[in-house]
């Protein structure tokens, strides 16, 4: 059992010894991370909005294809990626195959269902709630998009949190597409999974210690902005 | 603006909720006269209400204003408000603002406008607290101070004094009688509360089973033979 402590011990180690490495691979986490979730924000955010106010022929088939699509496993959307970047795929010409492009992509294509499921599940109900006052207001088409996103601003911020927690903690898509190269491709999860593959526990418990307290700054932020609206709203 | 519903029909998945046929297939609403519309829970008056709004689409008939179908330019001269209105996640002042700043008023007329609402209402002690966080009837006086700041040609009102105190009540009917009387305001209420249809209308709608049993003046009302009517009335005796 002292392997577990000892590993403890040597992360703390690890982490304050501020190895250019790590800095390097945790930047580059954040990165891939980040970026993908701003882009499944700009893809998720209008088009969760378009088809939870809206009613259409095949909303419902459009709903649960969308919450099966927030639950697909991480690997499979890799693989489902590698396909079409591979050399030999339809985009093999722009060679994005183990690249960080390649990793962004496929986050995206992992996080963009999560955000448009939470965003359309909500505005669904108060959303189109929100478009009708605005209508009875004299509010045009644009006036009404900034009023959904002004009071959808609390669900926005959910997903967007859930979205980027889902890119940065997971292992399949960046590992099939990025391939764990060092000083390339190689992220937090992809480096404990290797990692934890040699015995080498401290460095990997190390490195799960900084992604948990990623995990919690981000969560405390969407924690200030959402109390502090509520807060707000008392007072 | 006048207003016409000609053989209304709204149908929800083969549930027929509104069907104006028959002597009372034509709706007219003239424009600078308060109509009240009232008639048992289910009976189809919020639906009418709300198609009247462009609200929700109808699934058969002809809606004219000004003789005319409905255009984006008459859905901004027209609005809706409910006894369960969707206030906006801002202060008070701000919603009651929110349709003045869509339409690029200038900020001293805003100013002017909103407070004078604030006032008549009676809500300038809590303007700046959030509208998510009201009671129910700050929540209505709100909405319908929202509703009137742009000074709208038709007011649709789907029970607007339900959570209201007598005293507000009376606040309410009087700003509605003065918009009426100064600025040819055309109100289209529905209310549970007989007496209140009679001090506000000079017309009434009697709607029963999606069906319109009655239109006409409150005196006619009274004198009608129509046992659904009367029935309705002597309730609302006491
Ligand atoms: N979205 C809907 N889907 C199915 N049926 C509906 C829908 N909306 C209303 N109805 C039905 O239409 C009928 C008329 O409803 P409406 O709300 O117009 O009644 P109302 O006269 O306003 O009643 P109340 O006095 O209780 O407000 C009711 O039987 C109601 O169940
Ligand atoms: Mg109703």
């Amino acid at each position: 059992m002292d392997y577990i402590l000892n590993g403890f011990v040597e992360a703390f180690r690890l982490i304050f010894s501020f190895d250019p490495e790590i800095i390097q691979i945790v930047l580059l986490s954040l990165y891939v991370s980040f970026s993908s979730t701003l882009y499944a924000t700009l893809i998720g955010v209008p088009v969760g909005i378009l088809l939870g106010i809206n009613t259409f022929k095949g909303k419902r088939i459009v709903s649960r294809l969308l919450y099966t699509f927030m639950s697909f496993p991480p690997v499979i959307i890799g693989l489902f990626t590698a396909l079409f970047l591979a050399r030999s795929g339809p985009f093999g010409q722009f060679q994005l195959m183990y690249t960080p492009q390649a990793m962004i992509i496929a986050q995206t294509i992992l996080v963009t269902p999560v955000i448009t499921g939470i965003i359309f599940n909500q505005a669904g109900t108060s959303g189109h709630e929100v478009v009708q006052t605005g209508k009875t207001l004299g509010a045009q088409k644009w006036n009404i998009l900034i009023l959904l996103i002004l009071e959808l601003k609390s669900v926005i911020m959910i997903a967007l949190v859930t979205g980027f927690g889902r890119a940065i903690s997971e292992v399949g898509a960046v590992m099939i597409v990025g391939g764990n190269i060092r000083g390339f491709t190689r992220v937090m999860t992809t480096f404990i999974a290797m990692n934890n593959n040699m015995g080498q526990y401290s460095v990997s418990i190390a490195m799960g210690l900084i992604l948990l307290t990623i995990s919690f700054i981000t969560n405390s932020i969407l924690y200030h902005f959402v109390m502090g609206d509520q807060n707000e709203n008392r007072g | 603006m006048k207003i016409e519903a000609k053989e209304i029909v709204k149908t929800y998945q083969d549930k027929s909720v509104l069907t104006l046929k028959g002597t009372h297939h034509h709706l007219v609403f003239e424009p600078g006269k308060i109509y009240g519309i009232i008639g048992p829970n289910g009976s189809g008056k919020t639906t009418l209400l709300k198609i009247m709004a462009g609200l929700i689409p109808m699934s058969s008939g002809n809606m004219l204003y000004n003789n005319q179908s409905l255009t984006h330019q008459t859905m901004t001269e027209m609005t809706y408000s409910s006894h369960s209105p969707t206030l906006f996640s801002r202060s008070i002042y701000e919603n009651i603002a929110y349709p003045l700043r869509i339409r690029k008023v200038d900020k001293q007329m805003i100013d002017d406008t909103v407070n004078g609402l604030l006032a008549e209402f009676e809500l300038n002690k809590i303007q700046t607290q959030n509208a998510k966080h009201l009671s129910g009837g700050e929540s209505q006086k709100t909405a319908l101070a929202r509703a009137l700041s742009f000074s709208p040609k038709v007011l649709f009102l789907d029970e607007p004094t339900a959570n209201i105190d007598p005293k507000s009540i009376r606040i309410i009917e009087s700003a509605l009688k003065k918009r009426n009387h100064h600025d040819n305001l055309t109100v289209i209420i529905i209310t549970h509360n007989l007496s209140q249809a009679f001090r506000l209308c000079s017309h009434l709608i009697f709607m029963d089973q999606g069906q319109c049993l009655f239109s006409g003046t409150p005196e006619e009302i009274m004198a009608t033979s129509d046992p659904i009517i009367n029935d309705f009335i002597s309730y609302n005796r006491f």
